[in-house]
């Protein structure tokens, strides 16, 4: 079986992120507040509560190497929260946003950090040293909506970006005095701050979930039309592939190698992507087998009924009944899942990584059994 | 024949509905911190999706409108006759005063239609997606039959209150 564990932390989480050695996890409980856990015998317990946001947390990211833990949250704030002693004590940011904060991310070094933001721009974030705190330098004028992600290149100056305007983005972050002039790599920090690198226009409908394999020479987005897109060569001649699949759009993917890919959204299931030997991507299967139940719809009912119905089961928890009419949901999340993370040792790639979903599961994931995809 | 037809319309419906209840959090873009239904706001035109219009006949049809983080359906009820209608029109306003039983219901019909439902991320969030949908679809078999099991006790009704006013004069 490839699910390792399923835990019910919640009963909704927005977002979720894992400490360097994945004792500590850390999400949001679709509320204001961050709840870290520590696995303690085998069990899950309650460690620290972070509270200084005032609307829902949408983002979370932690940095592996600084140990910080950076959030995001329609507030239109950010903190960066250190750990000093046994207390989370959180730094604000001064992002400057006029709108919800969505996504946000380390970068690879952990000297920056990228937020994306319903005020349609992207904040780069460094911290400065003579004031002691973090402040952000925009990219604006360039999204025509809401930043739905980010993704940092593993090379700390390239971020790609995703928005409900449909298109993909790659900028250059370099910013003076925080990025080092690097000789070798005169392609990437010759570019100024906010320059645009790439407009990828492939959807025709809102874009989500943008990541770069570990090399960083590829680039995977989905679009809410049911597509994968995958940009080879991101530059001025990208070379870009479109996979359609049949089942609901996904809201995030994660590169687990060069060539595999792993989709989450809409249909609960985590979907596999691979590419061939000659770069062909396409759709392998889904993760978890699927349970079909269709018994047969019982009609017939008053509007009573219907109604104690809708209220006795449309709620989570009392759910097998007779009336369960059709069910085509994932074995292991029964909810949109909105969130995958790697698993493992920092930079490092590892067949496992977790999901956590709108059922307020976080589930954890080990490919290493499943055959026919380690030889992908 | 009828309920072949009514099945094939409510599948429809059903599929439509599992392809368009795909919500998510989503801010306000022009408002600060506000999170509002978008489809009911409709400030910014790229959050919203293309409107789908499933008929059935001239006089039932069912209207599914979705952004990105709600979904409005609307219906039209079938109203052969004056009765019908004015039976359709009691009943659904009573039903749309007790919106906040529903949940799901609007408070009022979008114009053209009988009765509105306005699903977003948070009812998405809390209650399972197929048991929204059955609810719907549930309601739109019900409502027909209830309104034709209203307009038969009215006319026995009529008929009585008629045969004992009538009566009189025998």
């Amino acid at each position: 079986m490839t699910v390792t564990s399923v835990h019910q932390f919640a009963q909704c989480i927005t977002c979720h992120a894992w400490s360097s050695d994945q004792s500590m996890v850390a999400f949001c409980p679709n509320n204001n507040e961050v709840h870290i856990y520590r696995l303690v015998e085998d069990k899950w317990e309650k460690v620290h509560v972070l509270q200084k946001h005032d609307q829902v947390i949408s983002g979370i990211d932690w940095s592996a190497r600084s140990n910080r833990i950076v959030t995001a949250s329609h507030d239109r704030n950010s903190y960066v929260w250190n750990l000093e002693g046994s207390e989370w004590v959180p730094t604000l940011v001064i992002l400057r946003l006029n709108r919800a904060a969505l996504c946000v991310q380390w970068s690879p070094k952990e000297n920056k950090f990228a937020v994306g933001s319903g005020a349609k721009t992207v904040c780069i974030c460094y911290y400065e040293q003579e004031n002691n705190w973090w402040v952000s330098k925009l990219i604006r004028k360039r999204h025509d909506s809401s930043v739905t992600s980010v993704s940092w290149h593993p090379n700390n100056i390239l971020l790609a970006t995703t928005s409900t305007d449909g298109k993909c983005r790659v900028f250059s972050t370099f910013i003076k005095g925080v990025d080092a002039k690097d000789s070798k790599k005169s392609t990437s920090s010759d570019l100024k701050f906010g320059e645009l690198i790439v407009q990828l226009d492939l959807s025709s409908s809102w874009t989500f979930g943008v990541k770069w394999s570990p090399s960083g020479n590829t680039l995977a987005y989905v679009g809410h039309n049911s597509m994968i897109y995958f940009v080879d060569d991101v530059g001025p001649s990208p070379l870009a592939q479109n996979v359609v699949f049949r089942d609901l759009p996904l809201r995030d993917v994660l590169f687990v190698s060069e060539k595999t890919v792993i989709g989450v959204g809409f249909d609960c299931n985590p979907m596999v992507f691979a590419a061939d030997e000659r770069g062909v991507w396409g759709f392998v299967r889904y993760l978890a087998e699927r349970k079909t139940v269709s018994s047969g719809s019982r009609y017939g009912s008053q509007f009573s009924e219907a109604f104690g119905k809708f209220y006795g089961q449309s709620k989570q928890g009392g759910s097998n009944d007779a009336v369960e009419t059709s069910r085509t949901r994932g074995a292991v999340h029964d909810n949109c899942i909105n969130s995958i993370m790697p698993l493992g040792e920092h930079g490092i790639l590892t067949k496992r990584f977790s999901t956590s979903g709108l059922d307020g599961r976080i589930v954890l994931w080990d490919l290493e059994n499943e055959q026919d995809l380690l030889e992908l | 024949m009828a309920t072949t037809t009514l099945r094939l319309y409510l599948t429809c419906i059903r599929n439509t509905l599992h392809a368009a209840m795909c919500l998510q959090n989503f801010p306000c873009q022009e408002v600060e911190r506000h999170n509002k239904p978008e489809v009911e706001l409709k400030t910014s035109s790229e959050l919203l999706l293309n409107p789908v219009l499933i008929c059935r006949n001239e006089a039932e049809k069912c209207l599914i409108e979705t952004s990105i983080n709600s979904l409005r359906i609307s219906l039209k009820v079938k109203q052969a006759d004056e009765l019908e209608n004015i039976l359709t029109k009691k009943f659904l306003r009573f039903l749309s005063m007790r919106a906040e039983a529903f949940q799901v219901l609007r408070r009022k019909p979008v114009q053209g239609y009988d009765i509105s439902f306005l699903i977003t991320n948070y009812h998405c969030e809390e209650m399972q997606k197929q048991k929204l949908i059955d609810f719907i679809v549930q309601f739109m078999e019900d409502i027909d039959k209830e309104i034709s099991e209203l307009k038969l006790s009215v006319n026995t009704r009529g008929r009585l209150v008629a045969t004992e006013f009538l009566k009189q004069f025998i």
